[in-house]
């Protein structure tokens, strides 16, 4: 939720010599780096975020293999807590589990891909620009 | 906005939602003849960059009230689809503890005849009775009109970013086009600059 703003400073390069001008292919590659970055930035937030309610889920899940069967397991459902047979409870968080792991690679997934295609602008761009240019974080 | 027009007539494209494209310069001499308009062209860069920052503020705040409103939405539904499925597989009775307040839990029993409607709070103060099955697909349609204008926020806020990194890269350039007359002033003798200019062209991402 809490994305900062990605402020930009100016890094101070000394430039020697010629200097390599700006095509619109250079520039287009600029721009999706920087929209590449932004967008990781935001994944690996909510990526965090989904990775933390799924250990919290495993952990309820081993919880419950110990619940005596006989009892009611008081399970949350939206900002109630519902007396349910163990048995359900489990289907239920199953459910939950099953959610949570698909969002959790489907995240995974789509931060390599980002990855992968910053790391060959990066190449690119070094290639062109040498130190006149800053990709780092 | 009308700015980015008069800057560059050809760049008059815009995002699905009107957000202009930044103009990009092919070349710095033909933008900026003297070194004169330098420092002109520097500041409306820096307002088209003002601009661009308040509407990424404005679309990172309704993204962050979106983030906010949709986990909210998918609780209720969450609920309801529960309620939805007791009432048609089961006719016990169901205990709950509802939160009564903050930290404060009371206990009921539900009868699954009791769900045949549920109470939907609208907001301004209405609460509105569904019954189950429309509760279930309003909620749904609100679940999916907010995480679409939250994907559209978030491919503006993606879309503005570059808008100012041409910015930036073009800012970047004017300088160093700068930088560069300078040094050819002073190598003819013309120019009396004291100052060394170190050539600045950078992108920093953080």
């Amino acid at each position: 939720m809490i994305q900062h703003r990605m402020l930009s400073k100016e890094d101070e390069v000394a430039a020697g010599g010629e200097e390599n001008e700006v095509r619109r292919e250079d520039q287009e590659k600029i721009n999706r780096f920087s929209r590449l970055h932004q967008r990781e930035s935001m994944l690996e937030e909510q990526l965090k975020a989904k990775q933390k309610d799924k250990e919290d889920l495993e952990e309820i899940s081993t919880e419950l293999e110990l619940a005596d069967e006989d009892e009611l397991v008081p399970y949350k459902i939206g900002d109630s807590f519902f007396q349910l047979p163990l048995e359900e409870a489990q289907s239920l968080l199953s459910t939950s589990t099953d959610q949570i792991d698909s969002d959790v690679s489907r995240l995974e997934e789509s931060l390599e891909e980002i990855r992968e295609e910053l790391q060959q602008l990066k190449v690119s761009l070094y290639a062109r620009f040498g130190r006149s240019i800053n990709l780092e974080v | 906005m009308a700015d980015t027009k008069t800057v560059s007539s050809q760049h008059t494209q815009t995002n699905p939602r009107g957000i202009p494209v930044a103009p990009f310069i092919d070349d710095v001499s033909d933008y900026v003849s003297s070194r004169a308009e330098v420092e002109s062209t520097l500041r409306s860069f820096q307002e088209m960059i003002s601009k661009y920052q308040f509407m990424e503020l404005n679309t990172q705040r309704r993204g962050a009230g979106l983030r906010e409103k949709i986990p909210d939405i998918k609780k209720t539904l969450e609920m309801v689809r529960f309620l939805k499925l007791r009432r048609e597989n089961t006719s016990s009775e169901l205990t709950t503890h509802f939160e009564l307040n903050d930290t404060l839990y009371a206990r009921a029993s539900i009868y699954p005849a009791d769900t045949e409607e549920v109470y939907l709070w609208l907001g301004a103060n209405v609460m509105l009775a569904y019954p189950i099955d429309e509760a279930e697909t309003m909620l749904q349609e609100k679940l999916s009109a907010a995480e679409s204008s939250l994907a559209n926020c978030e491919e503006d806020l993606e879309f503005l970013r570059e808008q100012i990194t041409t910015l930036e890269v073009a800012t970047a350039r004017v300088y160093n086009w700068d930088v560069v007359q300078r040094r050819k002033e002073k190598a003819e003798g013309k120019g009396g600059d004291e100052d060394e200019g170190n050539a600045a062209k950078g992108l920093a991402q953080a």
